[in-house]
């Protein structure tokens, strides 16, 4: 419930003169909350929300209570998707816990069905708590997965209060690695694919659970801050596809080593215009080269860069639209990545 | 091949699966101790199903009534084409953490069918990947028995 609070007093720390009912809140976090500047630069009464189901109204400076813990939000995740710029997201506020002082992000329950356009194919996406929540117990001290627990809300809904990953977006270290592609594939890539490997294990691990992580891309990897390794994060998204469950999933997989490989992803008309590759590497494309589903993406990387090995390559044309051959499974996947890296390196 | 004759039909409503039923009807009266078992695997509820209130016995009570409707249909067209109604049998089943197709294949292996029929309809590479073929996957996995496909 929204605790609608009952003006007693004024706050002196609150900007202008707002009457705040501190009762509302238990004696033992007040010198917490008070102090804390989300609070302080507040000009409204904080509310206490233990059932978090209107999660739009649930803002900055507010305390979400669940499994016991008082936890003040201070901010939102952001994410961007199909070309739209960051957008915060509101059902996954940013909190600090107002006893221990512990940081973590909180996923709050947001049902939402829609479907995505892959090509001309229509996949419908379901937004599911359940089954992060799954995946989230099952991976439990699992490195290669963002960490954390599910709780019931006041009125049952299934929140997720989740660590803060230590680390940085694989998209945003991969772009720092080497002056130019050459050296990064001949310097940095041997152990970005080793690093790669684990994780995919980590999906192959679900898959062998039954389950899937379902929203596979290269900024839902982070990169651990300490030691380098993958760590997946978001698993709240699932697919309705009963004679390829897993398919999503081998097609993220796709798009991230895509990614990995070229230190980008090519499509045509980028490369027509890039001076380093012009119509000398446009020339040279045709149909079969580019993506299996939406033909968007170049996954003949050879044509582009071509010391990329014929291991490595042949990977990548399992997701093109000239394959006759489709992964089943994200262990065919990482066997022939397995086999290639070691190959080669 | 062993039991050839022991026929498993797996139909699934579709144009195409009439289409299999049909040329079973076709060929199956010739069959000397020919015995048809008419499938019908459905898949699991979407995962948005129980957060709507779905109950899974509401669902299955819908799909095998719908499934019951189809094995009626093709048991029609099998014996209006002389097959005995003792030659018959049926059977309906959700197929629970597994793919349409991995049901089939449990069904051939657990009734010793040496013979699978099914529909296939003609879909894209990109389509195969993201939504499956039935008809490939027991093409890919047929071993000690045949598959017809029909087209």
């Amino acid at each position: 419930m929204l605790w609608p609070g009952t003006a007693k007093d004024l706050h002196p720390g609150l900007s202008g003169n707002v009457m705040v009912d501190w009762s509302i809140f238990p004696e033992h976090i007040l010198p917490e909350l008070k102090n804390h500047v989300a609070v302080r630069s507040m000009r409204r009464q904080p509310k206490l929300c233990a059932d978090t189901s209107d999660f739009v109204n649930i803002d900055y400076g507010d305390i979400i209570h669940v499994d016991g813990r008082y936890l003040l939000v201070v901010g939102y995740t952001r994410e961007g998707r199909f070309g739209v710029e960051e957008q915060p997201k509101q059902w996954v506020p940013r909190v600090y816990d107002l006893e221990t002082g512990e940081r973590n992000i909180v996923k709050l329950v947001f049902h939402e069905t829609y479907t995505i356009k892959l090509g001309g194919l229509k996949v419908t996406c379901y937004r599911s708590p359940e089954k992060e929540a799954q995946v989230i117990e099952l991976a439990r001290g699992n490195a290669s997965f963002m960490q954390g627990y599910a709780a019931l809300d006041e009125v049952g809904n299934l929140v997720r209060i989740l660590e803060v990953v230590n680390g940085k977006r694989l998209d945003k270290v991969i772009y720092t690695l080497g002056e130019n592609h050459l050296e990064y594939y001949e310097k940095c890539l041997p152990d970005v694919l080793r690093r790669f490997l684990v994780a995919v294990r980590a999906i192959a691990m679900l898959h062998s659970h039954g389950l899937k992580h379902g929203d596979i891309r290269r900024d839902h990897i982070f990169v651990d801050r300490e030691d380098g390794h993958f760590c997946w994060i978001d698993f709240d998204y699932d697919f309705y596809l009963p004679e390829r469950p897993y398919a999503m999933d081998l097609f993220g997989l796709g798009n991230v080593l895509l990614f990995l490989l070229g230190k980008q992803a090519f499509r045509p008309n980028a490369v027509l215009k890039d001076p380093e590759f012009g119509e000398k590497v446009f020339a040279r494309l045709n149909e079969n080269d580019l993506a299996l589903i939406g033909q968007d993406r170049i996954f003949n990387l050879q044509k582009i860069y071509p010391y990329i090995p014929d291991a490595l390559n042949d990977i990548l044309l399992h997701f093109s639209y000239g394959t006759e051959v489709m992964y089943d499974t994200v262990d065919e996947f990482h066997d022939d990545l397995h086999r290639a890296v070691e190959q080669i390196w | 091949m062993r039991n050839w004759q022991k026929i498993l039909l797996a139909i699934d409503g579709s144009e195409t699966s009439e289409r299999a039923v049909r040329y079973v009807s076709k060929i199956a009266p010739l069959i000397e101790n020919v015995e048809i078992c008419i499938l019908n695997v459905y898949p699991e509820p979407p995962p948005d199903y129980y957060s709507q209130g779905g109950r899974l016995d509401t669902y299955k009570i819908m799909r095998e009534e719908r499934a019951e409707k189809m094995l009626t249909d093709a048991a029609a067209i099998l014996t209006n084409a002389g097959i005995a109604e003792d030659c018959l049998s049926r059977r309906i089943s959700m197929a629970e953490g597994r793919t349409i197709s991995q049901v089939v294949l449990e069904v051939q292996a657990e009734g010793d069918y040496g013979t699978v029929v099914t529909g296939k309809r003609g879909v894209s590479k990109a389509e195969e990947f993201l939504f499956g073929s039935i008809s490939n996957a027991l093409a890919r996995h047929s071993k000690r028995f045949t598959s017809w496909i029909v087209g």
